[in-house]
């Protein structure tokens, strides 16, 4: 070995291979920006090209987004898309927890239930599924309502739920759509834990529910969340499939304009670049909660 | 004779078509330090673990103190029995499992807080009290994962001892620790000892056998081949089987 060649610090810059990785990334990452702002000019030259109507876009863009000339905060179709998004996501989060406690328990009831629940829901389309509960439902309410003499009167709570309002429903479909697929996500989060864990737990007297709540949950969260994060990104534009049953959000509202004044491709570029934003934005969001979630080894 | 605190009868345990404890019957009286030995397979681990119910015995009886849980009962009983069975005992695993999302005195209270309901203050003294005694106040608000492998498992120990049981089970406490590590477990287990807790001991650590055990029990197949006190059990063993096991173990272990 030779060990008097000391290599000098010029050698040593051009060898030093993390440098050259790092000189090779950020050009990388220039280039890369450079072919975002490419397909961007095309994008802005084939615009001006079918002389997309920018005045138009002008005038109603604040209709879209948040029902200008409406001071009610529910008629602005950004919130109602936020709102739908947040309730939902609670509503799957709920479901999918309880579905993944059937899921992994041996009573063959909730076992059952949850199968089914989960094959039903991923075995049917979305937007079939929001349809049987907005259209669907109602005919069952006629059906017991002939059956039943005064049916409305005497079960008020089951009428109301079988003639759900447009936004409710909404809500009630993606929250049953996603806490379907999040059972498994649930599921694998539960069983990631070691058995050692509910064991420790057990041996010093806690009761399941005891050992589930404060043991294996807080433990699972961690790996539960980054999966909760991207499903609640797909949510936030799936929930523009509920604009079909008349819930006034960002689609409904660019729709209405659209068709009625023959601009569609304006009003809808506005919407689609509002969901762009809002999940570039809550894509960040979520990578910095997973780079929490990583850094807290302990 | 005095009344044993540990009494287990006829005691079975099938995996399945496998029967890996074929009925077990053994006495342990208070204060007694009882090692169980034998390979791995012996179902020396399934007994230990069938006396606070981690595994459910196939049949036979387990009494713990006077609570009596065995086949015929079934329901609520059988569920408030075995919780309280748990609450006299106390156990350690060949793996530590301490909750790697709470603190050092965090994991020693947890059961203290939840299931004794002591309030927390009072939990966070008892807490301190028994990790002075197994020498790791000063790891008191330490993450389970900045721990050593002997640290981890005398934090087990100062967690299980905290909730004051009778009967102290040890399952292969240092068989997943660094040979170096083992020593301080040892230490902190005799001193368990010395203090009169009655400890049931599944252990290939022949040396705690020898020192610390009263009796030493060889497991083999299922069955209870051979009981003695140590000195007999190491130099005179009477079963074929037990000092055929004895002599492959010590010539692999020095």
């Amino acid at each position: 070995m030779n060990v008097t060649e000391v290599p000098s610090a010029q050698s040593q810059a051009e060898t030093d291979p993390l440098l050259s990785v790092r000189r090779l990334a950020r050009s990388f990452g220039l280039k890369v920006t450079l072919v975002w702002l490419f397909i961007f000019g095309c994008g802005a030259l084939a615009i001006s090209l079918i002389r997309l109507n920018l005045a138009f876009i002008g005038d109603w863009w604040s209709f879209i987004v948040y029902g200008a000339g409406t001071p009610d905060v529910w008629q602005v179709g950004l919130v109602t898309t936020i709102f739908i998004s947040i309730v939902s996501i609670f509503g799957a989060i709920i479901l999918a927890f309880l579905s993944a406690l059937g899921r992994l328990s041996r009573n063959p009831i909730a076992y059952g239930v949850s199968t089914f629940y989960v094959s039903l829901i991923r075995g049917t389309p979305l937007i079939v599924q929001i349809f049987i509960l907005y259209f669907g439902l109602p005919q069952i309410n006629q059906q017991l309502g002939k059956l039943i003499p005064n049916f409305e009167l005497q079960f008020p709570l089951i009428s109301n739920l079988l003639l759900l309002p447009a936004l409710p429903t909404g809500i009630l479909a993606l929250a049953l759509n996603y806490g379907a697929y999040m059972t498994e996500v649930f599921r694998a989060g539960i069983q990631s834990i070691s058995k050692g864990q509910t064991e420790a737990a057990r041996a010093l007297g806690m009761t399941s529910g005891q050992t589930m709540w404060r043991i294996v949950l807080p433990q699972a969260v961690r790996v539960i969340i980054p999966p909760v994060g991207n499903d609640f990104i797909a949510m936030t534009k799936d929930s523009a499939l509920v604009s079909v049953i008349g819930v006034q959000e960002l689609l409904w509202r660019a729709q209405k304009v659209g068709v009625q004044y023959f601009h569609s491709m304006e009003t809808l570029m506005v919407a689609a670049a509002i969901y762009w934003v809002m999940t570039i934005v809550l894509q960040a969001i979520q990578s910095r909660i997973e780079r929490h979630l990583a850094r807290g080894d302990r | 004779m005095m009344n044993p605190i540990v009494r287990i009868t006829d005691l079975y345990k099938d995996f399945g078509p496998l029967r890996v404890l074929k009925g077990i019957t053994l006495h342990v009286t208070q204060r007694e330090v009882v090692c169980i030995i034998g390979r791995s397979g012996s179902g020396k681990s399934t007994l230990l673990r069938s006396i606070n119910f981690l595994e459910e015995p196939t049949s036979g009886s387990v009494e713990v103190d006077g609570v009596e849980v065995n086949s015929q009962l079934d329901g609520r009983q059988r569920k408030q029995r075995i919780h309280q069975i748990r609450l006299l005992t106390g156990m350690v695993f060949q793996e530590f499992n301490l909750f790697p999302h709470k603190s050092v005195i965090d994991n020693i209270i947890e059961a203290l807080v939840v299931v004794k309901k002591v309030p927390r203050k009072q939990a966070v003294q008892i807490g301190e009290m028994f990790l002075k005694k197994v020498g790791l106040i000063q790891k008191r608000d330490e993450y389970p994962a900045r721990l050593s492998g002997g640290q981890k498992q005398r934090v087990a120990i100062a967690r299980a001892l905290a909730m004051e049981p009778k009967v102290m089970l040890f399952d292969e406490p240092t068989s997943a620790l660094d040979p170096e590590l083992i020593g301080e477990v040892i230490n902190v287990m005799e001193a368990v000892a010395n203090e009169g807790m009655t400890m049931l001991v599944v252990t290939h650590e022949m040396s705690f056998a020898r020192d610390t055990a009263d009796r030493v029990i060889y497991m083999e197949d299922g069955a209870l081949v051979e009981e003695g006190a140590p000195s007999e059990m190491f130099s005179v063993p009477r079963d074929p089987r037990t000092s055929q096991f004895l002599q492959r173990y010590l010539s692999q272990h020095g």
